[in-house]
């Protein structure tokens, strides 16, 4: 009797221990679970008769954001089709916030938790290859130099560091103005073309409306480079010289300093706001008429077709200043890490720059690298022929390694001016030499 | 005229419960009701507190309950905490139950490091952790969180449930000895039932912390079928610049009920558990 | 056998089944938490890198010179300790206050429990982002302050500025706490001998004399115990923060773990995000010694 208590409580003590030990056996033999291991074999197999023998998955990170038709496009169309063209392959697709994706990656890179495939943000490319953690594909794929050139040069171009290629263009947008059409008409403003009317125009749309709402002329969800770059560049400023070596004299240049006075000025005479941590986010903003002026790129058209869909807004060109029109270079490559299923990953990367798969995201407002899909009809019937206007004059960040350390630090700065009042040609004076430092 | 003031002093005590009362449930039934509006209508000018009767809608619970992804992570949460629930209960019963009966070498030690453990908050470890968790590799497994959430909660539950065995009178133990049994007799038929309401009560608090738990797991997990709760709720915020309140709130509804559930079954063993527990007088 | 039962307890069986429920827990401890710690002082000493320079360097003192001369960690040390000394205070006061009222009620008792620990049993992500809701500048709270009791001039721009975000973390940590404070100061005072209140009452004392001369001092070690946990909670502000404000604007409203896990998990500073740890570690176990003695010496005096 006693002897039978005291095991019972034995077993039960150490069921707690064991258990932990069989969990780990147990998900050991899950394929997800350990891709090296599956890794190792699908890749085995797949040299020796082009077809793994089981399953391999891949993974894939991605910051198609989660609510959003292109991650339907992506699983339920997308990857359902490239499963039943690669038989053996599984693709187990992750999304994250933008911000997110490039933390993680950071992270998962010092514990060697990388996924096999990612997208990623075009400006976080140099960073990623400088830490050794992007395949040279023109290196190591075969067939790349027969593949690459179904990918516009220019777009290709964002994934070449020091003459090697560390992924595939993916897609590219760029931003224009969105306006709120009825408010402009209300308050008798013209569409605005050059920046100083842009600055007028959303002076003259801010404060109260008629039933007693504060409404803003413009707004921007952060004051990071993707968001003043394009006031800064059309005003004829730069933050660095052509070659990113230098920022002084540049980022603290009379041009520059004037285009972020200009930004301080809006949000001194509340023409401006958004990124503070109490504002509305841009798209309700602008959908419930609080925002009447933006710069955005083309997933805002189907958000806003989501979201407000009785909301009319129509869409211009960048305001010019000096330098002209400049919008900022966006878009994203895809690219596969040191330690993926190479052979899947490469077949993935070329499905998702394929024909097929650039015309279906196209669908969703994404605008495609790939030249037989930009020939197709759907794409030339698509919305954003004002953005593929826009893409020709805009301007990239600067493809420099630290450029994560140099946008934190522009950002740290430029809130300091616009929302704190700090004299914009003293911040930026001090900000310079610590950017030519990081530019180095 | 005693009376009277009695009663007086009585309403005044009523009304200062009911308004503290006020407070605490307000913005949960703000949660509630933003929860029953449509997404268009939750930035609207002026705002309103309570959906106008034609604008309640349940399109928010629709659309979560029609996605698969809900139920994953519903049922992840889930399973965490009911493990670390588990593992914890007996672990900490375990070792409360050694520390308050028996002199071992060590035995001080180890009681001071339960309180040194109790002191360091869970997340300033998370930086080793997350390098113990790699070197492991339970990065991004749901069953790899359990681990480090039944590490966190031991010394909390160890401490409570040993100063309410300390309570226990000894005779009992005593008695079982005489009567020829063992340690493990002792623990099975006179510490862990008598010990029941602390257990409970910690209990509790363990799947509070397991349920809620979110920096561990942001870190750890990756794919969207292992996410928890905390995670997805978080996950809809923020991307894009577009907020879908609705969804939030109906998804933090929809969270919140089984520890309801569980909080209004045991709340009785709630100040019974810690009365006599670590904290007495 | 078994007829003296202290002999039973030191038999050779009974110190292997000692051994053997000890095990579990000193497994847990030794590999989840001792190691962590220990690792956590190697890596505050060591820069470890990412992908390409796996090796880690020893650079001494180094990590900890950073954190010291960093001025955001200053901010964030003065925030953790702000949102400490006020949400501390706060939460136990409050909290007592509901405990003494709800301890007098001839009936509802366990309604207000439920209401008021309602807070507690939500997850802190879900209560952060009603919280962000309610204090956004066109939220419903401005709405009501300037324009239904007309208080206010106008929206108050709450999460956008140091203090305004601190504050609406202080008030979430205050409005969070009160229940557990209630149910653990509800504990205590079901505990307290009725006989002592009965004979004060013989002697004509009033309900706040009695409040201070009976119900304080028989709680002496429950409210010990809320401030030493309390404390550490307050150190352990993380999640709320993250929701909130995550830091903004240029983080002025970090506290030291949000800002320990920026470094660490945006920037990839691990070893820097040690040394923040261990400080914040060594800064708490000297708080809790120091609040320790203090309430002894108290008892000694008495």
């Amino acid at each position: 009797m006693k002897k039978q208590a005291g095991k019972k409580i034995l077993a039960f003590t150490l069921s707690s221990v064991i258990m932990l030990t069989a969990l780990t056996a147990c998900s050991g033999q899950t394929p997800e679970n350990s891709p090296s291991s599956t890794d190792r074999q699908g890749s085995q197999a797949a040299s020796q008769n082009n077809a793994p023998k089981e399953t391999v998955t891949l993974n894939f990170w991605h910051h198609y954001s989660a609510q959003s038709p292109e991650n339907e496009t992506l699983t339920k169309v997308l990857i359902p089709k490239f499963e039943e063209e690669n038989p053996g392959y599984k693709i187990n697709a992750t999304s994250y916030e933008w911000a997110k994706l490039h933390d993680k990656i950071l992270v998962s890179a010092n514990a060697h938790t990388l996924p096999d495939v990612a997208r990623l943000d075009i400006a976080w490319v140099p960073e990623f290859q400088k830490l050794n953690i992007l395949v040279p594909v023109d290196q190591e794929m075969s067939d790349y130099s027969q593949y690459s050139g179904s990918l516009l040069e220019n777009a290709m171009s964002t994934a070449k560091i020091g003459g090697n290629y560390y992924a595939l263009a993916l897609n590219t947008n760029t931003k224009i103005l969105f306006y709120n059409k009825n408010a402009l008409k209300e308050a008798g403003v013209p569409v605005p073309k050059t920046m100083e009317d842009f600055a007028a125009a959303a002076k003259k749309l801010s404060g109260k409306n008629s039933g007693g709402q504060q409404v803003w002329g413009c707004t921007e969800p952060a004051l990071a480079g993707w968001n003043v770059l394009p006031y800064i560049w059309s005003m004829g400023g730069e933050i660095t010289n052509s070659d990113y070596t230098k920022a002084s004299g540049y980022l603290n240049g009379s041009k520059t300093v004037k285009a972020v006075r200009m930004l301080a000025d809006l949000y001194k005479n509340k023409a401006l706001t958004g990124f503070n941590s109490g504002d509305i986010p841009m798209t309700d903003g602008f959908g419930t008429g609080r925002y009447a002026m933006l710069l955005e790129g083309p997933w805002k058209i189907s958000e806003l077709k989501g979201a407000y869909p009785a909301f009319s807004y129509g869409t211009a060109d960048v305001p010019a200043g000096e330098g002209g029109s400049h919008s900022v270079l966006g878009g994203e490559d895809i690219g596969m890490f040191s330690s993926a299923n190479k052979e899947g990953a490469w077949k993935f990367m070329k499905f998702m720059t394929g024909e097929f798969a650039q015309e279906e995201m196209a669908k969703c407002g994404l605008i495609p690298v790939n030249k037989a899909a930009l020939e197709s009809a759907t794409v030339k019937e698509a919305s954003f022929a004002p953005f593929l206007d826009a893409i020709q004059s805009a301007k990239a960040r600067p493809p420099v390694a630290k450029w994560t350390e140099i946008d934190n630090q522009l950002t740290t700065a430029v809130t300091a001016i616009v929302k704190d009042g700090a004299d914009a040609q003293k911040t930026l004076d001090s900000l310079a030499p610590q950017v030519d430092e990081l530019l180095k | 005229m005693p009376m009277k003031r009695i009663r007086y002093s009585e309403l005044l005590m009523y009304f200062a419960l009911s308004l503290g009362g006020l407070v605490s449930v307000l913005p949960m039934i703000y949660m509630l009701s933003t929860s029953l509006k449509p997404n268009g209508a939750l930035y609207e000018y002026p705002p309103h507190f309570f959906p106008s009767k034609s604008n309640i809608t349940v399109e928010n619970y629709i659309y979560i309950f029609q996605q698969q992804k809900f139920y994953i992570n519903f049922i992840n949460s889930l399973l965490v905490s009911v493990l670390t629930v588990a593992l914890a209960a007996a672990i900490s019963a375990s070792l409360a139950f050694c520390i308050a009966r028996f002199r071992f070498p060590g035995r001080r030690m180890l009681f001071g490091l339960v309180i040194a453990t109790m002191i360091i908050p869970g997340t300033a470890l998370i930086v080793p952790q997350f390098e113990l968790a790699t070197f492991l590799h339970i990065t991004n497994k749901l069953w790899g969180l359990i681990p480090f959430y039944v590490a966190w909660v031991i010394p909390f539950s160890t401490f409570m449930i040993k100063g309410f065995i300390e309570g226990i009178p000894r005779d009992f133990d005593e008695a079982v000895y005489m009567d020829g049994g063992s340690v493990f007799t002792v623990f099975r038929a006179i510490a862990v039932p008598l010990s029941g309401p602390a257990i409970a009560s910690v209990s509790i608090f363990n799947f509070l912390t397991a349920w809620e738990e979110y920096p561990w797991a942001l870190t750890v997990i990756n794919d969207n079928a292992k996410r928890t709760l905390p995670i997805a709720i978080a996950g809809f915020f923020g991307e894009h610049q577009f907020t879908q309140w609705g969804y939030v709130f109906a998804m933090s509804v929809a969270s919140l009920i089984p520890v309801l559930i569980i909080f209004i079954c045991f709340q009785r063993y709630f100040v019974k558990g810690l009365q006599t527990g670590g904290i007495k007088g | 056998m078994g007829k003296d039962g202290v002999m039973e307890a030191k038999s050779l069986k009974n110190r292997l089944q000692i051994f053997l429920l000890l095990l579990p827990g000193i497994f847990m401890f030794a590999v989840f938490t001792i190691y962590p710690i220990g690792k956590l002082l190697f890596m505050s000493f060591f820069q470890s890198g990412y992908g390409s320079s796996p090796a880690d360097a020893f650079v001494g003192f180094q990590s900890y010179k950073m954190v010291l001369s960093d001025r955001t960690f200053w901010v964030s040390f003065e925030n953790t300790l702000l949102y400490t000394l006020v949400t501390v205070p706060a939460q136990m006061a409050t909290g007592l206050l509901a405990a003494v009222l709800i301890n007098g009620l001839p009936r509802f008792q366990v309604g207000f429990r439920v209401i008021y620990y309602l807070p507690v049993i939500t997850s802190w992500v879900i209560v952060s982002l009603v919280f962000k809701y309610i204090f956004n500048t066109e939220g419903m709270l401005n709405y009501f302050l300037s324009q239904v009791i007309r208080a206010t001039e106008g929206n108050i721009a709450w999460l956008d500025s140091r203090w305004g975000g601190l504050t609406v973390a202080m008030l979430l940590g205050i409005w969070k706490g009160v229940g557990w404070n209630m149910v653990v100061f509800l504990a205590a005072l079901q505990n307290v001998p009725k006989a002592l209140y009965e004979s004060a009452s013989i002697d004509g004392c009033g309900a706040v004399h009695k409040f201070f001369y009976i119900t304080l001092p028989s709680i002496k070690s429950t409210t010990l115990f809320a401030l030493v946990m309390l404390t550490i909670g307050g150190f352990n502000v993380f999640t709320s923060i993250k929701m909130i404000t995550d830091g903004k604007p240029m983080h002025q409203t970090e506290t030291v773990l949000t800002w320990m896990y920026y470094k660490a998990f945006n920037e990839g500073q691990f070893s820097y995000a040690a040394a923040l740890s261990f400080i914040v570690a060594v800064v708490l176990v000297f708080l809790a010694v120091l609040q320790f003695r203090t309430m002894k010496n108290r008892d000694e005096g008495d």
